[in-house]
């Protein structure tokens, strides 16, 4: 033992001393799991996860890696189910013993899997889930990036109380993610001293809203915040304009801002507000490069799955740089503190990992252009206020 | 905030409402006319009124044909489809238990959709064609939907007149009224199986093109007419055709109105509850189920 105890140290300081002096990345890689939606229903978007995650270890690589060895991204394919997931985590972690995961891709599969990161206590970065939930059951090695469901029309509630406009009627598809979206912007609506009318829900699936609607002419609300997904978005639009349902804004939360939306309504979709988690156009720092990193890869124009999955891995590996450790309590110690701008926008996390310093972005269509109006800091142009009849659209 | 619901608004409810019922009717008849005739419980009605809004969606973006003319080339096709699914198929069911026809069809179903998703991918799609409304008085009459209301009231009563006139309506009549005395009488009962499984497809088809013009296309839409369509047979009488119109009304009716008086949530739930009221009161349907 007496031996021992000088010849551990000094093995450390030399191979201290030969790090230093060999190329970084002669040592073994950095090796990230992860588990994301290749085939199966999420089969696109978890695609686009992917590509946001491999041009991040790219771009770390080629500034010389994280902790001077090379990053390398272990990917499996869940199938788009939460159960494969859970055990392609189990895998990763128990039997490919990978150095560190990322998240996988939707709400519900990162719901399962945290179960198993928890239990190994990995920290897990998770780009792509946006429910609340997920970050306030306690635990402690899961970190959100994206901005969460409550938050997504808290923009044009904003620009609507700032104008002036008193009452406003909220209505979703009553399903998980619209249900969570409706509640927060009738919060954040009755705390700007705004007035909800009508707070209402649909089934999912619904196409005829003409009692909804007619009820809501009636009620004549200032505005009309809907949380809804792409069909919806669209047939609720066309009945408003068959019925001459026309407040001062109308909000819409996915699909308004899809290139579909306008395609499809033309100019029915002026002056419509739609929300968004990231643009191209929008002036982050590092959105150029990465923007054109990214058509230079993949030959195409990233949507904002792959800019948060890019984004989430600099966060990950921002963590491990000041941490100097790929060890699970100091990493996590330092994405707790850590306050960071990336090309997906702000990073800011409370004691759950919850995120709340990323802002979604309110855009408007503009003679068929998105242009971004909300937040003021990152607004291209100002919003077309208020709506004029829909035949002068 | 109080609503006072004035009679404006409760004409233009039940204009939407009447005008949704029409189309929920026709799609209907076609799933109660395979169950008249067959027994068989189709599943897979709503996604073959899916593959109908493609026809009409890719004919509209491809040449630009006028999509409700697109319903000339989407009920045959559909007509053609449900044909062979029939023949190769569904007449190993005919005789089974209901369970076994229902575990096909749903088989059916899904590799339909899965099909669907494979060939046309997930995109949302649509034909933009119509908007807007024509207005009288304080009433909006929606012009796609009133279009399609009225090609769906045509439709409706042109296979009405189909199977209450003619020759081969009448031996569908009889195999649906009793397949073993139509046999006797020289009918054969598989064609005639045959022959109601394509007209079915075909009005599923024509719903398909008409929603083709109000909503946003895609793989999975065809669900939710399936279960609409099992409500309005169940409602009306399954087997009993004008059973089919009247409860199809009514489920427009029920939609729109629970979503005036009381919330759009419940309206799935109100149409339940009275089915099971409707079941209670009336096991039969409204109409009474397999009168011809």
């Amino acid at each position: 033992m007496a031996i021992m105890s000088w010849r551990l140290p000094a093995t450390l300081a030399v191979a201290a001393v030969l790090c230093g002096a060999l190329p970084a990345l002669a040592q073994a890689p950095i090796r990230i799991g992860a588990s994301l939606s290749l085939t199966g229903t999420y089969a696109k978007l978890g695609s686009y996860q992917k590509e946001g995650y491999e041009l991040c270890a790219e771009d770390l690589n080629r500034k010389g890696g994280l902790l001077g060895r090379k990053v390398e991204f272990a990917v499996y394919d869940d199938q788009s189910t939460p159960a494969t997931g859970v055990r392609l985590y189990e895998k990763l972690i128990t039997e490919d013993k990978v150095d560190a995961v990322m998240g996988p891709y939707s709400s519900p599969i990162t719901e399962a899997a945290a179960n198993v990161t928890e239990k190994y206590k990995k920290v897990m970065v998770s780009p792509l889930a946006a429910t609340t939930s997920i970050f306030k059951k306690g635990r402690k090695y899961i970190f959100m990036v994206i901005s969460p469901a409550e938050v997504y029309l808290e923009g044009l509630v904003d620009m609507a109380a700032k104008r002036g406009l008193k009452t406003v009627a909220i209505v979703n598809e009553d399903t998980l993610f619209t249900k969570s979206a409706a509640i927060g912007t009738a919060e954040v609506a009755r705390k700007l001293g705004m007035q909800v009318v009508l707070q209402e829900a649909y089934p999912k699936g619904h196409t005829d809203f003409s009692g909804l609607l007619t009820k809501i002419k009636a009620m004549n609300p200032d505005v009309i915040a809907a949380a809804t997904y792409f069909d919806d978005a669209v047939a609720i639009t066309r009945q408003m304009k068959e019925l001459n349902v026309n407040p001062k804004m109308l909000g819409v939360t996915v699909g308004g801002d899809l290139p579909e939306f306008y395609d499809l309504l033309k100019q029915n979709a002026e002056y419509i507000y739609g929300a968004t988690q990231w643009e191209g156009a929008l002036p982050y720092p590092g959105q150029r490069e990465f923007l054109e990193a990214y058509k230079r890869k993949f030959n195409r124009e990233p949507v904002y799955h792959s800019a948060s999955g890019y984004a989430g891995c600099l966060i990950y590996a921002e963590g491990v740089k000041r941490a100097g450790t790929l060890e699970a309590d100091k990493v996590r110690e330092q994405l707790l503190k850590l306050e960071m701008k990336t090309a997906f926008g702000d990073y800011k996390v409370d004691a759950d990992g919850f995120q709340i310093a990323h802002k979604m972005v309110i855009l408007q269509w503009q003679d068929g252009k998105k242009v971004t109006v909300w937040p003021d800091e990152v607004a291209s142009g100002k919003a077309r206020f208020p709506t004029p009849a829909w035949n002068q659209r | 905030m109080s609503l006072v619901i004035t009679p404006a608004m409760l004409g233009q409810v039940i204009v939407s409402g009447l005008l949704a019922g029409s189309l929920y009717a026709m799609v209907a008849l076609g799933l109660g006319l395979i169950f008249g005739v067959m027994r068989v419980l189709n599943v897979a009605h709503g996604p073959l009124l899916m593959l109908g809004a493609y026809v009409t969606f890719w004919l509209f973006s491809t040449v630009g044909l006028n999509p409700y003319l697109s319903l000339l080339v989407s009920m045959p096709l559909l007509y053609l489809l449900g044909m062979l699914l029939q023949r190769f198929l569904v007449y190993r069911v005919v005789d089974a238990p209901e369970l076994s026809s229902l575990l096909l069809t749903f088989g059916v179903s899904i590799a339909v959709v899965n099909l669907a998703q494979l060939a046309f991918t997930s995109d949302l799609r649509a034909v933009e064609y119509l908007t807007g409304a024509f207005v009288l008085g304080p009433i909006a009459f929606s012009k796609s939907r009133l279009i399609a209301c009225a090609i769906a009231v045509a439709i409706t009563a042109a296979a009405f007149l189909f199977l209450q006139k003619t020759r081969l309506g009448k031996a569908i009549r009889a195999v649906s009224q009793s397949r073993e005395v139509a046999q006797v009488c020289g009918i054969n009962v598989g064609r005639i199986h045959g022959i109601a499984f394509g007209l079915a497809s075909a009005l599923a088809a024509a719903g398909g093109s008409l929603v083709a013009v109000m909503v946003a296309i895609q793989p999975e839409m065809g669900q939710v007419y399936t279960f609409k369509s099992f409500l309005v047979i169940v409602l009306g009488g399954a087997g009993n055709y004008p059973g089919a119109l009247l409860g199809g009304v009514l489920l427009g009716l029920i939609e729109q109105l629970s979503s005036l008086f009381l919330t759009t949530q419940v309206n799935e739930a109100v149409a339940y509850i009275l089915l099971v009221v409707v079941l209670l009161v009336r096991p039969t349907g409204l109409l009474g189920g397999r009168a011809s």
